[in-house]
């Protein structure tokens, strides 16, 4: 027995679910020490656990890479899929027709994404598949040990080698083009715009890409590097602050005077509220998302911000013209038709 | 002169695209409805319009289905193979030849019976004359053989569904090729058909559609596929009888269809499909099997149920897409890198490709691996004679889901890689459930599914998924067997062969040989196959192909003391197996074997 007094149990801070973040949380880490992508599972574990998802709701899906290893690392409570090199994808897809209610993040490279999986990405965008698609963006394949990737920025250097002189395919410009409905690009170390674009990702309907610039500490954080964490620092364009409100919460008063911010409703009801620093930028206007981008590069500048928005598009559970019960809950009896229907398959067969 | 009845073999020569299949389809339908026992083969080029193209009808009293040893009746339409098939027949055929066709008829040793099938289609119509050509020679042939006109005009109507326009224009045509041969010709040949009693009424229809009908009796949730010949038919089957057959009163249906944009993403959508608790499909042929590879080996890995259709085609690389081959076994069977072994179903009959259709998502959500169907272009893409299908005779197996939380919680210990049972089947829960959340994986992974390098772990790992496809041997489908009493000699075979093994065993007979055969219907390959190769004193496996690939999988399956039992006749030039080639390579090698 001790005569300490007993310090007083803190209060576990819970979420509208009635959820401590704990619920959230997955394994130990793999990853270098300080590398971007750790950054980018706690946002993930945050904006979940703040946007009061069911963590067994979610399936975390990944190809191959160091940016495919998280999902070890954030919502153990949820089922994933750890996939095959750039198809990650397909299996999404293939799993969102047997169960559409499920929140699917999926969590790529730029190995993954831009090359050896860019033609599924481009498909899935096509299909406006209901996901969210989060790129670990460093210009360079981490687990083969510093090669350049195809997001790599023209005159940009690794720690090792000459600088990269091919031309970067930008997958935030890729994806408006394609008419991707949610496209955003942000910095793992800009925690709060990274966690209000996540949890409005989380809230919409259709494809959501976030091109997030992680960059790789052992390979391509160095001074002559465009994606080293000073550079971005430094090079950092904001389109406008970002905030989220969630359809759980009444939105606040406006905090910032009238004509300076947009608020933009989510197919859940939940807001994100654009506040305007200089210039405005419309995110229904593809045009200025593109000419943002190209700026951007042409300065060696990285904007960053929800480029585009549309809420227009069906998402592809409406174009498949499914059951509203997710089709892994339909019962058997229903999934094979009954017997006298192969009897009049058979009788028109023979007549 | 006496006359022959229903045992001859008719080859018609036309261009791809001038309407010719329908023309032929017409002629093998009205034929089938008289009860000739008769089978059609389309030798259509890898084109849409303009190659040559032949289709083979069959006529046989005897049930043979496989394309004659020769042509007794050659249709000549198409000028570009017009010599080369004219020199290929022997003296006494009969040449039903187009004299308008601006060629010459260079023998005088056939029977020949010139039609001037253009002037005559031009004169119904000359817009569509190219269309009407194909149409004429079917009436003519009708004239000389004795087609029954009503027959013909109901073949005509089936063809056309309710399309009176164009029924009315081909009974048109059929009258005019009877009336000029009626008007112009002599018969002079002894081919005639005659009406058969079909005590058990059948009807025609492709493998593939029977494959999509099983396909739906299976309860498919997700079909998705990539456009190949020849596969295709089956996807457009699926699509095609869901809104009769998987849509609801509001028009809402319970099977997906996502076009794929590769042969890649239909497999990993299946996979996706598999590990999210649904059971989905794709439809390919070799060349997409080869692109799945990097899928099939994490299906195989992970544990996820998915099944694989393949319409095997000519290859290898693009090959011959066109014609048919039994050469995609080994692929299959030991698909993707590492060591791996795969569940395969081996269809070789119509009903069989319903059957395996509907049986395939068992065995896949049983055995928690993906399942492969093999088919063939000539059995998928040809019609075949059917009683009718029979509704599967056993509930949907859904395999070892835990779906509840008290069936969960009463594990002593859960691992999604478990052996609980000592089957090697582990236990799975599926994403949504909040059951035993894990982190699937092609990487290397103990029994609770986290990632693991350890040797004991690998090897276990191996070892059960061995066990497990290996426990699957005698629950898949049996071999079919027809064996002689004291017989030495037996045959194994698949797929369509079945198709040739009757004719191949009567011309053995003739020879005084005497054979059992014994009909594989799935891999890994059932303990009644071991037996029966035990039966007997030598036993020939035969297959489409160059390589012999079934045999090769029994020489490294068998026990050492029947492996040299065992010898290989394969054989494969793209067209459907004819039993006159076969049969004389089986006599080669059996008198290779008595040296």
């Amino acid at each position: 027995m001790s005569d300490t007094p007993k310090k007083p149990a803190r209060a576990i801070k819970l979420n509208v679910l009635n959820e401590p973040k704990d619920s959230y949380t997955g394994g130990k880490s793999s990853l270098c020490p300080g590398c971007g992508h750790d950054q980018i599972s706690n946002v993930i574990i945050s904006a979940a656990w703040e946007n009061g998802i069911e963590p067994h709701r979610v399936a975390k899906m990944s190809g191959i890479g160091c940016s495919s290893k998280t999902p070890a690392y954030y919502l153990g409570q949820s089922h994933g899929f750890n996939t095959v090199h750039g198809r990650m994808p397909s299996v999404t897809t293939g799993a969102y027709t047997i169960n559409k209610d499920l929140l699917y993040i999926g969590v790529s490279g730029d190995g993954d994404s831009a090359s050896i999986g860019i033609g599924q990405l481009i498909h899935a965008i096509r299909r406006n598949m209901d996901m969210l698609y989060i790129v670990e963006n460093n210009g360079v394949y981490g687990l083969t040990k510093g090669q350049y990737s195809a997001t790599a920025d023209i005159g940009s250097k690794k720690k090792k080698g000459a600088p990269n002189q091919t031309q970067p395919i930008d997958l935030c410009a890729l994806a408006i083009n394609l008419g991707c409905t949610f496209v955003a690009r942000s910095f793992s170390g800009s925690k709060k715009q990274l966690a209000s674009l996540i949890k409005a990702a989380m809230s919409h309907k259709g494809f959501a890409l976030i091109d997030v610039i992680s960059p790789c500490v052992t390979f391509n954080n160095n001074d002559e590097s465009m994606r080293s964490y000073g550079y971005v620092k430094e090079n950092e364009i904001t389109l406008h602050m970002t905030d989220y409100i969630p359809h759980f919460n009444p939105v606040e008063e406006v905090e910032v005077p009238e004509g300076h911010f947009r608020d933009i409703t989510l197919h859940d009801g939940s807001t994100i509220r654009l506040e305007t620093i200089s210039a405005e930028h419309d995110p229904s206007n593809a045009v200025a998302a593109l000419a943002a981008l190209h700026n951007a590069e042409t300065d060696k500048k990285h904007v960053t911000g929800l480029l585009y928005f549309d809420s227009s598009k069906p998402s592809l559970a409406e174009d498949l013209g499914l059951v509203d019960i997710p089709l892994v809950d339909v019962p058997n009896e229903v999934l094979r038709p009954q017997k006298e229907t192969l009897d009049k398959i058979n009788a028109a067969l023979h007549s | 002169m006496d006359t022959i009845a229903n045992d001859f073999t008719i080859n018609i020569a036309t261009a791809n695209g001038t309407g010719s299949q329908s023309a032929n389809l017409i002629l093998l339908q009205s034929l089938f409805e008289m009860g000739v026992p008769v089978s059609g083969k389309n030798m259509f080029p890898s084109n849409i319009s303009g190659l040559p193209t032949w289709y083979i009808v069959r006529l046989s009293d005897h049930g043979y289905q496989a394309p004659g040893n020769r042509t007794h009746i050659q249709v000549l339409v198409n000028p570009a193979t017009w010599h080369e098939d004219l020199e290929s027949l022997e003296p006494g055929s009969v040449v039903i030849w187009n004299e308008n066709a601006k060629m010459e008829m260079t023998r005088d040793d056939v029977i020949s019976y010139p039609v001037p099938m253009s002037a005559l289609a031009r004169k119904i119509n000359p817009k569509i004359a190219k269309l009407v050509t194909n149409i004429i020679y079917v009436g003519v042939m009708a004239e000389i053989l004795g087609i029954d006109q009503a027959e013909l005009e109901a073949a005509v109507a089936k063809q056309f569904k309710g399309k009176t326009k164009a029924i009315e224009l081909n009974v048109t045509a059929l009258g005019l090729g009877r009336d000029y041969f009626k008007e112009n010709l002599s018969k002079s040949d002894p081919y005639v058909v005659e009406r058969r009693v079909n005590d058990k009424p059948q009807f025609f229809i492709e493998g593939n559609e029977a494959v999509a009908l099983g396909c739906i009796y299976g309860g498919v949730q997700l079909l998705a596929w990539y456009p190949i010949t020849p596969s295709s038919s089956i996807a457009e089957g699926i699509i095609n009888y869901i809104p009769q057959l998987r849509t609801d009163e509001d028009g809402n249906t319970t099977c997906a269809v996502v076009q794929a944009e590769d042969e890649l993403a239909a497999a990993g959508m299946i996979l996706g499909a598999g590990w999210a608790g649904g059971r989905g499909m794709t439809a390919t042929s070799g060349p997409g099997i080869s692109l799945m590879q990097e899928f099939i080996g994490l299906g195989y890995f992970a544990e996820i149920p998915s099944v694989f259709w393949d319409v095997n085609r000519v290859g290898p690389s693009t090959g011959l897409p066109t014609r048919t081959q039994q050469s995609d076994i080994t692929m299959l069977y030991e698909g993707s890198h590492g060591d791996t072994q795969h569940i395969v179903l081996i269809p070789g009959t119509i009903q069989e490709c319903f059957e395996f259709g509907w049986r395939a998502f068992d065995y896949a959500e049983r055995f928690q691996t993906p399942v492969f169907g093999l088919s063939d272009l000539d059995l998928g893409m040809n019609r075949w004679a059917c009683e009718g299908f029979e509704y599967p005779d056993q509930e949907m197996d859904r395999g070892k889901v835990v779906r509840d939380r008290d069936v969960f919680e009463a594990f002593e210990d859960f691992g999604r890689y478990l052996d609980i049972d000592g089957d090697g089947i582990p236990y799975r829960t599926l994403p949504g459930s909040g059951m035993d959340p894990i982190l699937y994986r092609g990487t290397g992974h103990n029994s609770k599914g986290a990632y693991s390098e350890k040797p004991h772990d690998y090897y276990e790992l191996m070892q059960r998924l061995k066990r497990k496809i290996d426990g699957a041997r005698d629950l898949l489908p049996a071999p079919i067997l027809r064996e002689e009493t004291e017989c030495e000699i037996g045959i194994v075979y698949l797929g369509s062969m079945e198709t040739t093994i009757q004719e191949i065993d009567d011309i053995l007979e003739a020879t005084g040989i005497k054979v059992s055969q014994c009909r594989v219907r799935a891999l890994p390959m059932h303990s009644e196959v071991e037996n029966f190769i035990r039966r007997h004193e030598m036993t020939i496996v035969l297959e489409i192909n160059r390589d012999g690939q079934l045999y090769g999988i029994l020489r490294k399956e068998l026990p050492n003391d029947l492996i040299t039992k065992v010898r290989s006749v394969a054989y494969s030039d793209g067209i459907p197996p004819r039993a006159g080639i076969y049969a004389q390579l089986i006599l080669d090698t059996l008198k290779e074997g008595e040296l």
